[in-house]
């Protein structure tokens, strides 16, 4: 693991005014959060993200960093290819969500509520809706590509992450799609946010946590 | 100055010409499907075939995308075949070229200059319903691009499927992170 003693715990996406807003949100945690990130510290989106989560964890005692380099993280159970990649554990226990790049821009608010439905009192969620994620009994793996000023893709990406938290079967990756070509090429993504459901169904545009269940409910296999 | 986004197609009935043959179109005929209308000052001029030249080379992508295209020009369809027969660019023209010498038209979309009776460099996008989604008007010596025009087509498609609740991509690699913006209004 790398020491985060050695990585600034400062961050210039986080001003005075952003960081006393988050610590506020992170006052109603009530179990520790772990975020686990594999990082490249020498390549620039990388060392960003190490004082970014160095800077956030500060904020809190619950919510706590552990960086590790490519070939340690190698073996996590979300995607490592695409870095710097950030999972969220509730302790040690892989929450099934995680993020690729920087959360910056409108991402910060998927980030943020994405800690506080783990280990917060969470946001409201119909008990029905509870019910259905609970039902989902095969494997769904979603991957959620955005753009950081893409003010629709936020709520895609909490409600994606929402469902994995709440079901050992689902996995909810979002990837800032600017960073990895790869993944714009492979989905032809040229609007977002973009739900690639399996590697295989796309589907675009906003969509409440019902609907998204309910892809996963339909997905292929 | 008032615009022309989504206005109706009034109801008209023209003669055209289309290889080789005459027929009568309406405005019943523009609807059910995507529409453009392209208009140009008349036939036997040198950028009028360059640019309805440029259209025939997209004409596919167009028929792909479920979109006619008409051209008019405020000359008869009698001209259009004359052009066609003395043109090697018009003669490959597959889409339909609408006679307007009335100017009924060019006046219904406000693109008839009434001394010259000419219609200016205009593109108009329509919808399956024959309503405006999008147009271009150029003065008389600025030609247009057929796979902008495409694109436009493509897009006004797209909205017209997802609305408006998508943000458009435009990847530029190396570009610095955005400074987060914290909106946790409605979100907790």
């Amino acid at each position: 693991m790398i020491d985060i003693r050695q990585i600034p715990a400062e961050s210039s996406l986080l001003d005075e005014k952003t960081k006393e807003t988050i610590a506020g949100v992170f006052a109603k945690l009530t179990r520790d959060v772990t975020l686990k990130a594999v990082v490249d510290l020498n390549e620039e989106r990388s060392a960003e993200m190490a004082s970014f989560l160095a800077c956030l964890s500060g904020l809190s005692p619950h919510v706590k960093t552990e960086l590790y380099t490519p070939e340690e993280g190698a073996g996590f159970a979300m995607d490592t290819e695409h870095l710097p990649a950030t999972g969220l554990f509730l302790e040690d226990s892989y929450s099934g969500a995680a993020f690729h790049g920087v959360p910056g821009g409108k991402e910060i608010n998927s980030f943020v509520i994405g800690i506080y439905n783990l280990a917060g009192p969470g946001q409201e969620i119909a008990r029905g809706t509870v019910k259905k994620i609970e039902k989902i009994s095969r494997p769904v793996h979603l991957q959620i590509c955005v753009s950081l000023a893409c003010h629709h893709c936020p709520g895609v990406v909490i409600a994606c992450q929402r469902i994995a938290m709440l079901s050992p079967h689902v996995t909810a990756e979002m990837y800032d799609a600017n960073l990895y070509p790869d993944l714009v090429e492979r989905f032809g993504i040229d609007r977002v946010p973009l739900v690639a459901v399996n590697g295989q169904d796309r589907f675009l545009g906003p969509r409440t946590i019902e609907d998204l269940v309910q892809l996963c409910r339909d997905a292929a296999h | 100055m008032g615009h022309m986004i989504g206005k109706k197609l009034e109801p008209f009935r023209v003669q055209a010409y289309r290889q080789g043959a005459f027929l009568e179109v309406t405005d019943e005929d523009l609807k059910g499907h995507w529409s453009v209308v392209f208009f140009y000052p008349a036939d036997f001029t040198f950028v009028c075939p360059t640019e309805l030249g440029d259209l025939q080379d997209f004409y596919e992508e167009f028929q792909e995308a479920g979109c006619s295209i008409y051209s008019v020009s405020e000359d008869t369809h009698f001209v259009h075949k004359a052009w066609a027969d003395a043109s090697d660019t018009i003669r490959r023209i597959q889409y339909t070229m609408l006679g307007d010498p009335a100017g009924a038209l060019a006046r219904q979309f406000g693109v008839l200059c009434e001394e010259e009776g000419q219609a200016l460099r205009a593109t108009f996008i329509l919808d399956p319903e024959g309503e405006i989604k999008a147009y271009e008007i150029h003065d008389m010596g600025i030609g247009r691009n057929a796979e902008e025009l495409l694109r436009k087509v493509q897009a006004a498609q797209f909205v017209e499927a997802h609305g408006d609740q998508v943000c458009p991509a435009k990847w530029k690699p190396g570009e610095e992170t955005l400074t987060p913006s914290l909106e946790l209004v409605g979100l907790l």
